[in-house]
This record gives structure tokens, sequence and C-alpha cells, in this order.
């Protein structure tokens, strides 16, 4: 064997140094600890999140013009953002069976297909029924409210996921932050979607979809120093 | 060497589950399970072995703090690794260490250890210490990025997936690293004489 790298390759480990005294000390308080279940804390974000968003719906009160839309449109676009909500927080929440570290590749695929894919949808396809309303170009900063709403249900989830990855997540918090944010800007295009009469393009995909967009972003400038805390 | 991914996974398992029920004994004997090898990848990639000694006792301080995060039945080496590799990167942000002398003061190559922490006698491998510190001299010169490829995949025995999940990067990009890192390294062992201590740059993290 003549090649360096080889030869350095076929090395034994070197002699590693013993445990330092801060660890010792605090292997002298060892305490038994819950450990992380990823499919159980999918379940209780889900469960409470949706809680939190059925609550808000029942206070801002369902949108007006519900029985003039199409009930397959309705329905079709409701389950999209109930999937674009589960999805994403799946990828973020549970990594792949006999793993610790996240999936974050494909989390970061789920974030940015939910990001893309309300926007284009809401821009595409927005029936209008005689009760709907239309802010159209002139009026689209009026959807401010619609924006705080979303986001505001948004923060439910994320804050949720940030509390169960904390020391989770030593790399890939970025993108695991920005699919718990575009699950949880979902979950608030939700319940815009069963609140808001706005019906045009403009307002249903820049600010409802738009919701998705801005909670992935902010989520994944905060969140990461939040879930690194401990292992990061 | 009794090494073995399968062995060393099963038991990295058992040690961790039982130190996260509070069994102290688990934890010391997960730290001598896996130390060495990550002692090993830290010295390669801090190119100072004082600055590894620190980063492996943060790296384990941070397994402990995050130990809640631990799902059980799940391998807690590569996760251990990505908080090393974390707590590398960190690191050299902090002191922004440009350059690294790489000489005899720090020498790298020094008394190597079983997985039990039992000294070995490298000299029993047939490895030409001049040819070593020649590699090793040509390693700490890479870019840190490209370092860090080659030694997880050339010298620690990564698969080029588990490499990527360590360091938190796709696969195609861990492999275009490992490629150009492995590259330049034949290059440089090419070149240069084969002991002359030279000045490291560290690369962009």
């Amino acid at each position: 064997m003549t090649d360096p790298v080889d030869q350095l390759a076929a090395m034994p480990p070197p002699l590693a140094p013993a445990l330092g005294k801060d660890l010792e000390a605090v292997l002298g308080n060892l305490t038994p600890v819950r450990t992380r279940r990823p499919l159980r804390h999918l379940l209780v974000l889900g469960a409470l999140s949706l809680f939190y968003g059925a609550v808000l719906v029942v206070v801002l009160a369902t949108r007006r013009d519900m029985r003039e839309l199409p009930m397959g449109w309705l329905a079709g676009v409701a389950l999209g953002w109930l999937f674009g909500f589960l999805v994403p927080s799946y990828f973020a929440l549970v990594p792949r069976a006999g793993t610790m570290n996240p999936r974050w590749q494909v989390a970061a695929i789920a974030a940015v297909v939910a990001a893309v894919g309300f926007v284009s949808l809401g821009l595409a396809v927005h029936p209008m029924g005689p009760s709907s309303e239309n802010y159209g170009v002139d009026r689209f900063g009026h959807g401010h409210t619609c924006l705080e709403i979303g986001l505001a249900t948004a923060l439910m989830p994320v804050v949720i996921g940030a509390v169960f990855l904390r020391g989770a997540l030593p790399v890939g918090s970025r993108w695991i932050a920005a699919a718990l944010g575009a699950g949880g800007g979902c979950l608030g295009g939700l319940v815009l979607h069963l609140h808001c009469r706005v019906a045009d393009g403009l307002h249903v995909g820049l600010i409802h979809g738009g919701v998705v967009v801005i909670a992935a972003l902010l989520s994944a400038a905060i969140v990461p120093r939040t879930v690194r805390q401990g292992s990061g | 060497m009794a090494y073995t991914a399968v062995g060393c996974m099963a038991d990295a398992k058992d040690l961790m589950g039982r130190y996260c029920d509070g069994e102290a004994n688990a934890f010391r004997e997960l730290y001598a399970l896996v130390s060495p090898r990550l002692y090993g990848y830290l010295v390669k990639m801090a190119r100072s072995r004082p600055v590894a000694d620190d980063l492996l006792q943060q790296t384990f301080m941070k397994v402990h703090r995050a130990r809640t995060a631990y799902i059980r039945g799940a391998d807690p080496v590569p996760w251990i690794y990505s908080i090393a590799h974390r707590t590398f990167l960190d690191e050299a942000r902090r002191t922004k260490r440009a350059v690294v002398r790489v000489g005899d003061e720090d020498a790298l190559l020094e008394i190597a250890a079983d997985l039990e922490g039992q000294t070995v006698d490298r000299r029993d491998d047939g490895a030409d210490p001049e040819l070593v510190q020649a590699a090793l001299d040509a390693l700490a010169s890479l870019p840190a990025q490209q370092r860090e490829a080659v030694v997880l995949t050339k010298l620690e025995g990564k698969s080029v997936a588990e490499a990527a999940e360590i360091a938190g990067t796709t696969v195609g990009a861990m492999k275009v690293r490992a490629h150009r890192g492995y590259e330049a390294l034949r290059n440089l062992l090419g070149k240069t004489p084969k002991t002359e201590p030279k000045t490291a740059a560290g690369g962009r993290q």
C-alpha cells in the first residue's frame, strides 16, 4: 500500500481524550428524560393547530358567499390547503425510520411546492358568487387583514413544531423551519378559504397564497435559532 | 480493528437509549465507542489537537443537552457527527482562523487507539509515517468543504449519502466536493515533497 491517502485511511483512529470535567459533572446529576416521538408530535401539532384554526373560523365567521360557490371547488381547495398543512409538517417533524437527522431536502421541496402551488392556484382559479367581493388592483392593499389572520394562524403550528424540534436539528434547520412555516401558512390559507369572501385572483393568489410564502420565510429566518439550541 | 458500522450502530442505539433512561455509564460507553472516530474526524477538520479536544467535549456536551431529541431505535451516530460538524463550523466562524500552521508542534500523527480506547501501535499497520504526514499536510491545505468530504468519505469510510446527511448537504454536492477534494489531494501529493510542513489556508465553511 503506497498511496498516502490509503495509508491514512487505514490508520486506526487516534486516542481520544477522556471525558472532560464538565461532562463528568453533568453525568453526576443524570435523570431519565422523555425522548422525541415524531409521529406523536405530528399528531399533537396537527390536532392542536386544526382546533385553533377551527376556533378562528368560528370566531371570525364563515364566508357569506359559501353556498354560492361550487361545492367541489370549495371542498377540493380546502382539502388542498389541509394537505399543504400536513405534508410539509410531516417532513419537518418525522425523519426517515431509523435515523435522527431531518429530511430537509424533501421538506424544502414540500415548502416550495406549497408556496408556489397555492399562489399559482389562487391566481388561476377563483370562482365568485353574487355575495363575493372583488378588491382587484385598486383595493389590493386592503387585503392586509387576511395576511394578518393567516400569519396569526400559522404561528401556532410553527411554535409547536419549534418546541418539538428543539435540539434536534444540527443541520438543515433553515429548510425544516421553512417547511414548518409553509405548513402553518397553508393552515392560515385554509382558515382564510373558509372565512374570506374576497374572491378576486390577485387577493386569493397573492394574499392567501402569500401567507404561505411569508410564513415560510419568517419561520426560516427566526426558528433555526430556537431549534439549534442544545445541538447546534 | 473490530469497527463495523452495523455493530457500532446497534451498540450506539442501545447505549443512547440507556443513557436517556438516566444511566451515566451508558453515556461513558457511548463516548468510548464514538469518540475515537469522531475525534479523528475533528482532528483532521480542525488541524489542531487542542482545538479538536475542545470540540469533542463541546460536541458531547451538546449531545447531553439535546438528548431529549433522541428518537428511540434510531442510530445516533450520524446525528452526533452532525453536531460535531456544526460545532466545528461555529468554532471556525467564531475564531475566523484563516491560516493554520501545521507543523511539528501540532503534529496530527500520534498514537492511535482502537474502539475501546486502547492504544494501537500503528507501525504494525505497515504505514509509512512520512507518507501519512504528507497526506495530512495535503489534506490540511484543502478548502474546508472538500476536506470534510474527503475525510468523511475516504478516511472515515462513510457512504456519500451518510456524509451528505452529516454535513447537511445534498448527495450530489457531496459527490462533487469529494471528487474535487480527492483530485486536489492527489495533485498535491504528486507535486509536494513528502515531509515539508506547509502553511494551510482555511476555506469557506
